[in-house]
This record gives structure tokens, sequence and C-alpha cells, in this order.
């Protein structure tokens, strides 16, 4: 059987509708741990043990196979086991096995560091359907800088260990101010490992750890993060298909599946909070884990009296009228928890985007112009004047000037 | 007929849905979804020993002539050989 042709992604996507209209809880997120071996600057969770202690109380695997289970009964089929990293736990094999046996199919974030020797072993009897291990850099110095570790060896050997027992592995990658100059060696590795990366460049402010500092974070600057997630799709496109996304980014049509599939065109636009749920590692659910609420309480009201509060909270959720009527909002990433996390507020928009979207839209225009060796001076003109005039039709002239402000700000404020 | 795989299955909303565990994980494409019939031979698999049985009991309980019942019978073993879920 081809794994590449994996039947996955439809059957996903039916049950998915299907939970949608019905109101199951198709998918789980369980982020098992804010613990974690690294210690990357940008990271939306990770906490010491010393800050886990102080904040709260991490579910016991009972507490996992428990929710777990009345989630089961409900619908759920698939989890993400993420955390933190997940593999710290001492019981994770339990928690693992546990919802194994429950008909559950089951996929690990990892950060990839800890999978050999005996959890290696482990793994390799008794498989997940599939890992999505964060790829932090193209070499050691890159991991020690970003992560704390110089662990790109070893997690390499061990992706490589996976891939040769035939075990599912996607990469994660999050392109920061720590590694955008490894990118070719990234893809490289990701090449010479058979695996597909999912890249971004765009962070979200981590307001789960450093409470309401909306809209900052240890990232690149809105142009940088286009510049750089555009130079990834240089390396991952052929010319033909990289001609193709220019075109139609010019066009803004989104050619691209999105991380989080789109579901609706108000509110919230994904799955979160209709037929998938998020559990923080000290047993809080909302829709989403980059959200920091609506939030309910399983262990105190139980799986069911939870789900129903999340769906009903997230049903009141509304996106900013800018960005529901927005030219370029197919080919931008906003979300609810995007607008959330920049902003403090779901209906305000998230500037730090809009001009990231602005970016990539004449970053890929510039780039494509420059693989058909025009002069990329006038065709980034061309393209930027037709934006600025669109831009000047529509009144968000002043909107930008608005964000250029906040972002000085915010840039003095780090 | 012997089921050689581990696989889990769920009822989800009207739907049976076969879940890989174990080893298995390594050869199927994720989940299988069953339709009506499909799952209805499913659940009998492990109490006969060969085609015709199979034909027999969908007559027992469905309304269908014999000739769908074989060829809906046969095509959903032939995939069930295919994946090697059974000899
Ligand atoms: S570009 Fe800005 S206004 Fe438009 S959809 Fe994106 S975030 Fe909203
Ligand atoms: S709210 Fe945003 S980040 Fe969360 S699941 Fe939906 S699309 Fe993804």
């Amino acid at each position: 059987m081809n794994k590449k042709s994996r039947t996955e992604p439809y059957i996903s996507t039916y049950l998915h509708s299907k939970g949608r209209k019905l109101g199951l809880p198709i998918a789980g997120n369980f982020e098992l741990t804010a613990r974690c071996n690294f210690n990357c600057p940008m990271c939306y969770v990770h906490m010491t043990e010393e800050q886990v202690r102080a904040a709260g109380k991490e579910l016991t695997a009972e507490q996992w196979i428990s929710i777990a289970r009345e989630a089961r009964d409900r619908g759920m089929i698939f989890v993400l086991l993420t955390g933190g990293e997940p593999l710290v736990r001492r019981d994770f094999f339990e928690i693992y096995r546990g919802m194994k046996e429950m008909g559950l199919l089951i996929s690990i974030n990892s950060n990839g560091s800890m999978i050999r020797g005996e959890i290696l072993e482990k793994f390799l009897a008794d498989p997940p359907f599939r890992f999505n291990i964060s790829l932090y850099g193209g070499c050691n110095e890159t991991y020690e800088n970003m992560c704390g570790q110089p662990a790109y060896t070893r997690v390499k050997e061990n992706i490589r260990a996976l891939r040769k027992a035939g075990v599912e592995v996607s990469l994660n990658l999050s392109i920061t101010p720590y590694n955008y100059q490894d990118l070719a060696q990234i893809y490289a590795d990701a090449v010479e490992l058979d695996v597909n990366v999912r890249a971004s460049s765009y962070m979200y402010p981590s307001i789960r750890v450093n409470g309401e500092q909306y809209g900052c974070g240890n990232r690149l600057s809105p142009e940088d993060a286009a510049k750089y997630g555009v130079a990834w799709d240089q390396l991952r496109f052929t010319g033909e298909e990289f001609a193709v996304r220019a075109q139609n980014m010019k066009n803004l049509i989104g050619d691209e599946e999105p991380e989080c599939p789109v579901e609706s065109e108000e509110g919230v636009r994904c799955r979160a909070g209709s037929s998938a749920f998020w559990m923080t590692w000290d047993g809080q659910m909302r829709p989403c884990g980059m959200m920091p609420g609506p939030t309910a309480y399983p262990l105190e009201v139980g799986f069911e009296a939870a789900w129903e509060t999340i769906k009903a909270e997230t049903a009141k959720i509304r996106l900013p009228n800018q960005c529901t009527s927005c030219a370029k909002r197919d080919v931008c990433p906003v979300c609810a928890a995007v607008c959330v996390t920049e902003t403090g507020a779901f209906d305000q928009v998230p500037t730090y985007v809009c001009r990231q979207t602005e970016q990539t839209i004449c970053a890929t225009w510039e780039a494509y112009q420059n693989r058909r060796g025009a002069d990329s001076k006038q065709a980034e003109q061309t393209i930027c004047t037709t934006w600025k005039a669109y831009q000047d039709g529509r009144g968000v002239e002043q909107r930008m000037e608005e964000e250029s402000s906040e972002h000085a700000a915010e840039k003095e404020g780090n | 007929m012997k089921i050689k795989k581990q696989l889990i299955k769920r009822e989800i909303a009207g739907d049976t849905i076969l879940v890989p565990v174990g080893k298995t994980v390594y050869d199927s494409n994720g989940l299988f979804v069953l339709n009506e019939l499909a799952a209805f031979i499913w659940d009998i698999l492990p109490e006969v020993s060969d085609e015709v049985q199979i034909v027999e009991r969908i007559l027992a309980d469905y309304e269908v002539t014999r000739e769908v019942a074989s060829a809906d019978t046969a095509q959903f073993l032939r995939k069930l050989r295919e994946m090697g879920i059974i000899d």
C-alpha cells in the first residue's frame, strides 16, 4: 500500500463536516505538559518545572485517559498529543496506550530529541498514525541558539530511524529570527529524509506565558516574516509551481491547504470549537490552544457539559468586519486565534498580519519577476504601486499608518 | 475467517470505522469506513469459514438476491485480502 496516498484526509474531512453538523468532538488536542527539554523563545506554552509547579497542576495519566474516554464516547476519533514536549512525561506510554486501546487515531507533536533508545523501540512496536516533529534549524549552532541545546544531529538521526522503520513523519518549521539563515539546509534535510514540511513564519504572540502582552513575541518583523516565508516557498516550489502561486496571489486567490482547514466564513473559520477541542496541560478546555479563552472545566463539570459550553461560546465569536470583507482574506492567515493574540479581542484587526500578508503578496510577485529575469525594481514598484492605489481606494492607508506607529511602539517596548 | 490485523471497530454518528492499532498502523492508510453490509460482514467474519457462509448469513438478514449478496461479499473480501487483513 502506498503510504504517500493516505486516505485519512478525505475521511477526516468527511467526519469533521459530520461532526460540525451534529456538534460532535471529532478531534481532541491534548497538551500533556507545559514542560519541555528545549527552551525556545517563541513557544506559546513552555514553562520550567518551577513555573509549572507555581501555575497549577499537570493532569495525571488517569485523568487524561478518563477525559479521552468521555470524548471518545461522544465521537472523538482523532487525537493529537502535544505539549510542551509530551515525551518528557514519564507516564507518556501509559497515556498513549490507554488512548490507543480506545480506538483513537493518535498523532504526536514532538521536538524529536527524545525519540531514540527505549522510547524509539516502544514506538516502533506500536507507532502513532503520525509524528509531527518540529525542526528548528539546519545545524547544531542554530539549535543551541534557539532551543538551548545543540540537538540538530540527534534529532535528524532520530527522524531517520523513524523513517527507516516506515513511521509516518511530517516536519513543522517555525521560521524565526534565530533560524531564517538555515532555510536552504532545512529544505535539503527534508528532501533527504523524504518528509513533508509545514513551514510558518507567522508566530502567535505567546500570551499564554507572557500574560497580556498582546501582539508581542520573539519573532520576525512582519516584513521579514513575509520575506523568509517567500524564500521558503522558492525552495519548495518548482519554477512552474511558484509562477502559479505568484499569479494566484496577485489575484488574491489562496492556492494552499491552510494549516487549519476553513469551514466557515463568519466567526471562527476552522474546526476549533465546532468539531475539535483543545485541553491545556492543567485541564482547561478551549476551542484552540492558541486562544486564551473561552474556557470550560471538564474535570469539574464533566466532558459533555464542558464541550457544550465551548461550542456555545465559540459560536458567539466574530472576526473583525474588516477581515470578513477583506479582498486579501483568502491569501491571509487571519483566524480567531490570530486576532485575539495580536489585539486582545476577537473582533480587532491584527495589523501585524495585514502587513505580513501585504508584503507576502509583493515579495512573491517580486521573486517571480526576478526568476523571469525581469527588472526586479520595476516589477516590485508595479505591484506595490498597484496595491497602494487599491488600498487608497479602500481607505486602508490610514490603518497602515496606525499600524506603523503601533509597531514602532511595540519595538521600543521590547 | 481469521482477522490477521489489529483493527478496532468504532461507530461514529452512523458510520462504522476501523481504526488500526499496533503494527497495523504501518500498512494501513489511516481509517477504513465500512458501509452497512461491510460492517455486517466484518462482525460475522470470526464466526464463518468461507464465502458461502457469509452469503447465507446475509440472505438470512437482508432482503437481497443471492447474486447481489455474492457480488458484494466477493468485492469486500477482495479488498480485505489486498490489505492483508484476511488470507
Ligand atoms: S489582510 Fe488584514 S484585514 Fe485583510 S483579512 Fe488579513 S488581517 Fe484581516
Ligand atoms: S483558531 Fe486559528 S490557530 Fe486555532 S485552530 Fe482555528 S485556525 Fe488554527
